[in-house]
């Protein structure tokens, strides 16, 4: 039995399956036991957002090994490691194929628990010799639906008799999975979060009801990120939370006319101020994840300067989480929440603007195409020698713009509105990169300020090291802004240009 | 890749139940093992149930990589397969020394499909001829069972003598006494002179008579997976790791 890597074919199935194989007759073969049923506990590991899944593989663990399901692949095997950045767990075949599947800011963890049993079954011909090999992996969680797996083990020289072993499993009738399902299934439901909910929506919705099933999905993500960021898990729990809450205020800002005015002001303001808390943390979360970024970028010389005053950047952040968690915990955060939730789910209270009750695609396509022209013509004033604020107004608008596209897209076409953001996505990853260096330079500059405030006497070394630091920010920014003309005609192109027509001023074509 | 032959030119001295429980030994140890039928009879296969295949007859067959590969058979052990038995074997020794070959296209071939063993086999038909010659050349070893008695110590110096005659190298052969009986006192003096006369040629272990290996033929599988404790089994245990280190 050489090189019987088994390649797993998943089958959501009943835990009964086995049962039904122990003793099956198959032409002139039939299946019987091999061994003992080996029973042991195990878990499965994925990111909170399920990016294993997603991928359609399955991370389980049992007390010695961690497996990694894939469909028709070899099962990548390696010594148990508990679940964290992968990063940060021992090298191995797991590892390797993880790393490219799951964000390095994303920390494993443990999404379901159970017990998994494993029967071999052999395949025996009229000699009682083993034709083929399949292994019966089922699990069962404590919460979550039992699954099982079949792992089909291909003895050499007998294809044919795996081939009446499979077609013999198929026609038992059980409903077929992917891993994916299967991952699913052992998740149980209430445990498939994704940061971008789809959210169904027809033409002749009115924007009233587009904008609230949108705000409501988007507090339900929010809120399901919070006890992430309490238990300090990773930093994407704080960043999706974030992206919520500001997709939420995009609403209200960019649906004009949608809600009344004074409606629209108090959103803005009770959203605005949850936004507001959170704002600390995420800097210093961001200064930190760019701490070997920062490092890698001044001279070694200069570079035990940036580890003092990232020490204490870290020290900053212990007491910023602290706080923020004491706010996710308060009751007055609770009540407020709850609120939100409930005005959302029956948005009767909520006071309807003037451009309410337009049907959705009507509406989409006008403040789309408004926001389009806007970005073309701001774009269009910008040379090389064009003041920094305006680069930087193009920057919101082109967001402004995205978020738009990417709110509405469920009415356009897929394929569409693929080629539109990602054209979009080139110049905004430019756009982005301008702004970040900014803001990195406005940081630290604040950070000097605070530096010549105290008296530490390491306030020189990191003084030094900051300046340094700022130096080399500012060139980059300078490249980056030396591109911004070049991207955005490259954006700006008749093709894109058509795109855009096509989807959201159709009819004007022909005139 | 090690190429082990067991060979006897005399019939009934526990050729293939060598060959079958060293291939097994190997395997059990971890290496990755091909046990090649070369005896008509087709006694291996017998012993590990595999059918002989129609796609072993032709002449082309050793000549061509696929058709060798296809013949394969998994055995019902991890790491052993098996080569079942075919009447027609031309060109088997040329075959073997390609395979031998690091850098031949056949070894490629074999290695791309997974099929790089760690050891080869032999089972070989009982009786000197051009094949056994150029087997004898393309193996690395000859493992030699040798019953202890007057009539195989005859037979046993034919063997020696041949390779003398034509220029093979002695240091291949590595004989063992086999179905030797303690309670027999020619079986003591036999093993005694031989071991002397043929000092350099003899392993240490020697695999005593035993009906566990007569029950092979029952249970058709090699002793150690049906009967692991016991003396003979552990005797091949003992001469699969000796033959592995002189091979």
């Amino acid at each position: 039995m050489l090189a019987t890597l088994g390649h797993l074919r998943p089958a959501l199935v009943s835990t009964a399956l086995s049962k039904k194989l122990v003793g099956a007759k198959i032409g002139d073969a039939r299946l019987v036991r091999e061994g003992e049923d080996d029973q042991k506990a195990f878990t499965l590991i994925d990111s909170f957002d399920n990016q294993i899944g997603a991928a359609d593989m399955a991370l389980i663990a049992t007390k010695n090994d961690l497996v990694l399901i894939a469909p028709d692949t070899a099962v990548a095997r390696q010594d148990f490691a508990a679940p964290d950045f992968v990063d940060h767990m021992p090298e191995g075949p797991v590892t390797a194929k993880l790393g490219k599947i799951v964000n390095p800011l994303r920390r494993l963890l443990v999404r379901a628990e159970g017990t998994v049993s494993c029967q071999m079954l052999k395949m025996v011909d009229d000699l009682d010799k083993t034709v083929a090999r399949c292994r019966v992996h089922s699990f069962v969680p404590e919460s979550g639906t039992a699954a099982c797996m079949i792992e089909f083990m291909p003895l050499r020289g007998y294809d044919e008799e795996m081939d009446q072993l499979t077609a013999f499993v198929a026609s038992l009738g059980e409903p077929l999975g992917t891993v994916g399902d299967i991952a699913r299934a052992l998740r149980g439901p209430g445990a498939d979060y994704t940061s971008k909910p789809v959210i169904a929506m027809t033409p002749d919705q009115t924007s009233f009801h587009v904008a609230t099933d949108i705000i409501r999905a988007q507090i339900a993500v929010a809120r399901a990120n919070e006890p992430g960021v309490i238990e300090d898990i990773d930093s994407e729990f704080l960043h999706d939370y974030r992206v919520a809450l500001r997709r939420t205020r995009s609403v209200i800002s960019l649906f004009k006319g949608v809600f009344t005015e004074d409606q629209t002001q108090q959103f803005k303001d009770r959203f605005g101020s949850l936004m507001a808390r959170t704002g600390q943390l995420r800097d210093l979360d961001v200064h930190l994840l760019d701490r070997q970024a920062y490092l890698e970028l001044v001279p070694p010389a200069l570079q035990p300067g940036i580890d003092k005053l990232f020490d204490s950047l870290a020290a900053d952040r212990g007491a910023a989480h602290a706080k923020l968690a004491r706010f996710f915990n308060g009751q007055a955060y609770l009540r407020e929440m709850d609120k939100l939730e409930k005005l959302f789910a029956a948005p009767k209270r909520i006071t309807k603007g003037p451009e309410a009750e337009r049907p959705a695609l009507a509406f989409a396509q006008a403040l789309i195409w408004k926001r389009y022209v806007k970005v073309c013509k701001i774009a269009g004033l910008i040379d090389d020698g064009t003041a920094d604020e305006q680069v930087h107004d193009l920057r919101i608008h082109c967001k402004k713009l995205r978020y738009l596209i990417e709110f509405f897209a469920p009415l356009f076409g897929k394929k569409d509105t693929k080629v539109i953001l990602k054209s979009l996505k080139t110049l905004q990853d430019n756009l982005g990169a301008f702004n970040d260096y900014s803001v990195q330079q406005e940081a630290l500059a604040g950070m000097l300020d605070r530096l010549c405030a105290g008296n530490s006497k390491d306030a020189i070394e990191i003084a030094t090291s900051i300046g340094a630091l700022v130096t080399v920010l500012h060139q980059k920014q300078t490249e980056e802004r030396a591109r911004v003309v070049a991207s955005f005609t490259a954006f700006n192109s008749e093709k894109t240009s058509a795109r855009f027509r096509k989807s959201f001023k159709p009819g004007k074509t022909a005139a | 890749m090690t190429v082990i032959a067991s060979y006897s030119n005399k019939g009934g001295v526990g050729k293939t139940a060598s060959a079958v429980n060293i291939a097994y030994c190997l395997a059990k140890e971890g290496h990755r093992v091909l046990l090649c039928d070369l005896d008509p009879q087709g006694a291996s296969s017998f012993y590990f149930r595999v059918k002989p295949s129609k796609k072993l007859k032709g002449d082309r067959f050793f000549t061509d990589v696929k058709r060798f590969t296809d013949a394969i058979r998994g055995s019902d052990f991890d790491n052993l397969d098996i080569l079942p038995a075919n009447t027609e074997f031309r060109d088997f020794d040329v075959f073997l020394a390609r395979m031998k070959r690091s850098q031949s296209r056949l070894k490629k071939a074999l290695k791309s499909v997974g099929n790089d063993y760690d050891f080869i086999v032999l089972d070989c038909p009982p009786n000197i001829s051009t094949l056994s010659e150029n087997v004898f050349k393309a193996s690395d070893a000859i493992v030699v069972p040798v019953i202890p008695t007057t009539l195989s110590e005859r037979t046993f110096e034919q063997l020696v003598d041949f390779f003398k005659e034509h220029r093979l190298e002695r240091k291949k052969i590595l004989a063992f006494f086999s179905m030797a009986q303690a309670t027999k006192k020619l079986h003591g003096e036999t093993m005694r002179r031989m071991r002397k006369q043929h000092a350099k040629r003899f392993l240490d272990v020697t695999i005593p008579f035993s009906t566990d290996v007569e029950k092979m033929g029952i249970h058709r599988a090699p002793v150690g997976s049906f009967s692991a404790s016991h003396e003979a089994a552990s005797a091949y245990r003992k001469l699969s790791k000796e033959v592995a280190k002189k091979a």
